[in-house]
């Protein structure tokens, strides 16, 4: 019997979470306070902290043990960086995802523009932050990759410009 | 009379469902969740043939064990059409996370095959290296699989369709659903056995149910999002240019 009772469990656990799930999907949110979730982001100073250049001054100039270390600071710190950049990316999804619904199609395009490429940001958040994780083990023989900060942009760019269209 | 129905019913309704998704050109979307209802269709016609043709019981056993196969297999691709659903216009990106799915997706079954042999192993007189408890096991790695498909769509703040809400319904159910009643079977007698299949078909009927409810339904009854938010929230999206 004891397996039937683990089996049981489990399914109901598992049929717990899919109610949840349902229930959450269509639970009310607080699309209009999605802005105000943005953090803002120095994005030269992400730059630089994923900067090769910087990476080959430092290796030069600090003997292995205070590069490791230093370069482990670095990475700690864009980590943090990518972290906020996602919750970004995350914020932008949702409000892509609404403006596609919009009645102008103007700005209706413009949402499904911006739902692309936050996902898209997202996406490459997620692959940027196993990697930092993967040189923050080894910071002296895996560099960090940039080019997160580009991808924002561009959807900051398409964001931004969603206001003038839904004045116009 | 209802054990009939239940065999039979749901699976009728499953082409009003094909139906439903050809009307409103959902089949587009969702491709492989359209072939999975008209394979599990077919398979049904062709077992209830070899039902009243009265063949022997191996023979039936051996073409269910194979159309299950096949059905299961289509439940996965029907799981990683779910799971690339929010990247379905950006080909690169589902060359970047389709390996990670298929890794993770070996992962589970591994795991599910080692917890299904887990449970059978306490159950006395069963032999572990049956073809059923190979299903069982894709259906728990299924389930598995289906919490990261949520998951996902959470970590990428997307709001999951309507329709495809509803398909990770009713397959939750099914996968879900099975494992256990695979195991009550163990526990009955084989007169009492008629309950279980009953309770398993009976769950198959509401998954096709929840199918057909959610393809019926127009996505505007779904879309709950407002297109209120980009105007009213016009002022607050002025500060991403700042940020």
């Amino acid at each position: 019997m004891i397996p039937l009772i683990i089996l049981l469990s489990i399914a109901s656990i598992f049929f717990v979470f899919l109610i949840w799930q349902v229930w959450s999907r269509y639970a009310p949110r607080r699309e209009a306070a999605l802005a105000s979730q943005l953090t803002p982001i120095d994005l030269d100073a992400f730059e630089n902290l994923l900067d090769r250049e910087e990476e080959q001054f430092l290796r030069e100039n600090l003997s292995s043990r205070e590069f490791r270390s230093v370069q482990r600071s670095r990475i700690r710190v864009a980590r943090m960086y990518v972290g906020a950049l996602s919750r970004n990316a995350g914020v932008l999804v949702a409000m892509g995802q609404s403006a596609r619904l919009h009645s102008n199609p103007e700005v209706a395009a413009s949402g499904q523009k911006i739902f692309q490429q936050a996902i898209r940001l997202k996406v490459w958040c997620m692959v940027s932050e196993l990697r930092l994780d993967a040189a923050l083990a080894f910071p002296a023989i895996l560099s960090p990759a940039g080019g997160i900060s580009q991808q924002y942009l561009i959807v900051k760019s398409i964001a931004g410009n969603l206001p003038s269209q839904v004045a116009a | 009379m209802l054990w009939q129905y239940l065999w039979i019913g749901p699976h009728v309704l499953l082409l009003g469902v094909a139906a439903a998704m050809f009307r409103n050109s959902r089949y587009r979307n969702f491709p492989i969740f359209f072939t999975y209802l008209v394979f599990e269709s077919l398979q049904f016609w062709v077992l209830f043939g070899l039902y009243l043709r009265k063949l022997p019981i191996q023979t039936y056993t051996n073409v269910d064990l194979l159309l299950r196969a096949g059905s299961s297999a289509l439940h996965f691709g029907v799981l990683q059409e779910l799971f690339e659903s929010p990247l379905t216009n950006d080909a690169s990106l589902r060359r970047v996370t389709a390996p990670i799915l298929r890794w993770i997706t070996a992962l589970l079954v591994l795991l599910a095959a080692v917890f299904i042999a887990s449970i059978y192993y306490h159950i006395p007189g069963q032999r572990l290296l049956q073809p059923y408890l190979s299903v069982e096991a894709f259906n728990v790695a299924q389930c598995g699989l289906l919490v990261l498909v949520f998951c996902w769509h959470r970590y990428l703040r997307v709001r999951i369709a309507h329709f495809a809400l509803g398909v990770m319904l009713g397959l939750g159910l099914v996968a879900g659903s099975e494992p256990l009643i695979h195991v009550w079977r163990e526990y009955v007698s084989n007169q009492n056995s008629k309950i279980v299949d009953c309770v398993q078909m009976g769950v198959f009927h509401v998954a096709v149910l929840v199918w057909l409810c959610f393809a019926l339904a127009s996505d505007a009854a779904g879309g709950v999002i407002s297109s209120l938010c980009v105007p009213q929230g016009a002022e607050g999206i002025e500060r991403i240019a700042q940020l």
